[in-house]
């Protein structure tokens, strides 16, 4: 008698539960977190390259693919920035810590921005070598897919790649800014 | 005044049969981004293997007593199960959708894992020789991460992480006897044996949950201890004195006062710790940013020296063992 494999009444229960899995998992990850760390090395002393960056603003003025980036309390821990990318993706990212002394700061990201990764946390640093820098960007994360056999654009590789592609053009950009004067 | 001295004789002999008939401890630290286990020999503070096992190994535990150390890969959904004197996979145990922390019974015979995807405790047998189904696979809260067994052979703990609450598990029975609420988001726990105390470490509320379980069917919330941000593994060092946690997203680590349960110090300069370990005077701190281990002095806290490992290191869990005598 029935030709449909589900009745309404059963798919309709189906629906639910899945969008009632997904609101759950919004907060969830799966267990394996990823990370990336990229650095550059600047022919320019270290104060220099931290009066650039140092500002938890001041994305738009050293990262190319970055419009606009203010920031609710400046450097304040708490400070709450709003990324926006030229190409019109969006990124909320929340100071944790500040370290003027040691050049350094650390941020969070919301979850469901512009980069396909979840309980994104990363980190800014400046260390003298001579005369030059090391700049230093890291980052901590899980994929965009908080359970098992993530799409091929939420999986471990597209996280990887995306942030991988935010630190390097960042940097490469710093450098070139920062050598050029 | 001699009838101390059989007894102290007795001591000495069982200590020294003890050194005699265990071999050096070693570290098995979990690498999730290579894939491995760094094997690191305490006596000589160096790596002397890298041991191959499933994909993203998180959790693990090393037993003396089995003479094997276990560590769950979430990504291959498995258990490398690693012989400790020949330091070497012997056996390999499909584990569930997704499983993390891990801890085994005193006996050393079976095995308990968090299946963190489908909300289960699997049960193992630790020395099985084939890869086996698990024993019993016992329903318990959502995203189950880490497991302490209790001393008594007969409970486990279990961290429901998304749950923001602890279950009791009665591994008889194979039901949840107990649950009590923790803080925010218990990602590790740790087993106060000497106390019949529980730690669990809340990563969103930043502190850990110390329960009573003398009556495990009445786990009690006795203190709640500020740790530094997104506490994440767990040791007690010093005998029991002190009570070491790493603070994921503060890079330190805090030492608290496990009898007056008052944080002593917290020591920067980590990089994202993660797991942690104690043996003799020293505690070992492994860093998944840097991808090393700090060795510290247990007393002081102060940096010994740093032991390079695999890559994104983890060590989740109770890595440090030595293979016992059969």
């Amino acid at each position: 008698m029935p030709t449909q494999p589900f009745s309404r009444r059963t798919l309709s229960v189906l629906l639910a539960s899945a969008l009632l899995a997904a609101s759950a998992s919004s907060q969830a990850h799966g267990p394996t977190r990823q990370k990336v760390s990229e650095k550059v090395t600047i022919e320019a002393p270290a104060d220099a390259v931290w009066a650039k960056v140092k500002n938890f603003n001041a994305l738009k003025e050293w990262h190319p693919a970055v419009a606009d980036s203010p920031a609710d309390k400046g450097n304040a821990e708490g400070s709450v920035r709003t990324v926006k990318l030229k190409d019109g993706g969006t990124l909320i990212e929340t100071l944790e810590s500040y370290d003027d002394a040691q050049k350094k700061y650390s941020y969070r990201a919301k979850d469901g921005g512009a980069l396909p990764v979840t309980n994104y946390t990363s980190t800014l640093s400046v260390v003298a070598d001579g005369g030059k820098s090391v700049v230093e960007w890291r980052g901590a994360f899980y994929r965009g897919f908080p359970n098992n056999n993530p799409p091929p654009e939420l999986n471990d590789e597209a996280a990887l790649k995306a942030v991988t592609g935010v630190y390097r053009g960042g940097l490469a950009h710093l450098k070139k800014m920062m050598e050029s004067k | 005044m001699t009838a101390t001295a059989p007894p102290a004789r007795l001591m000495l002999a069982a200590l020294l049969l003890c050194t005699s008939a265990g071999a050096a401890p070693f570290a098995y630290i979990t690498n999730q981004g290579s894939h491995d286990v760094s094997v690191i020999d305490l006596a000589s503070q160096r790596v002397v293997s890298s041991i191959p096992v499933g994909k993203s190994p998180a959790g693990v535990v090393a037993s003396s007593r089995a003479g094997r150390t276990f560590v769950s890969n979430p990504d291959s959904k498995t258990i490398s199960v690693i012989d400790m004197r020949r330091q070497q996979v012997v056996n390999t145990l499909p584990a569930g959708d997704g499983p993390v922390g891990i801890d085994i019974s005193g006996d050393g015979k079976h095995l308990y894992a968090a299946d963190w995807y489908s909300s289960r405790l699997l049960v193992f047998d630790a020395l099985a020789a084939k890869a086996s189904k698990p024993l019993a696979a016992i329903a318990v809260g959502r995203a189950p991460a880490g497991v302490a067994a209790h001393s008594d052979g007969a409970t486990v703990f279990v961290a429901e992480r998304d749950d923001d609450s602890v279950a009791v598990v009665d591994t008889a029975a194979r039901r949840v006897a107990a649950r009590v609420r923790v803080g925010s988001h218990p990602f590790a726990l740790l087993y106060d044996a000497p106390r019949a105390r529980l730690y669990a470490l809340n990563v969103q509320s930043n502190d850990v949950t110390v329960i009573d379980v003398r009556d495990t069917r009445r786990p009690a919330v006795v203190a709640t201890v500020k740790a530094g941000k997104a506490p994440y593994g767990a040791a007690l060092a010093q005998g029991g004195a002190l009570l070491y946690v790493t603070n994921q997203h503060e890079d330190t680590v805090s030492v608290i006062d496990a009898a007056s349960l008052k944080v002593l110090r917290t020591l920067p300069g980590f990089a994202y710790p993660e797991g942690i370990a104690a043996h003799g005077d020293r505690v070992y701190v492994v860093n998944w940013m840097d991808d090393n281990v700090q060795v510290l002095d247990a007393a002081t806290g102060q940096k010994l020296s740093t032991i390079a490992t695999g890559q994104n290191s983890r060590g989740f869990g109770a890595f440090i063992g030595a293979p016992m005598e059969p």
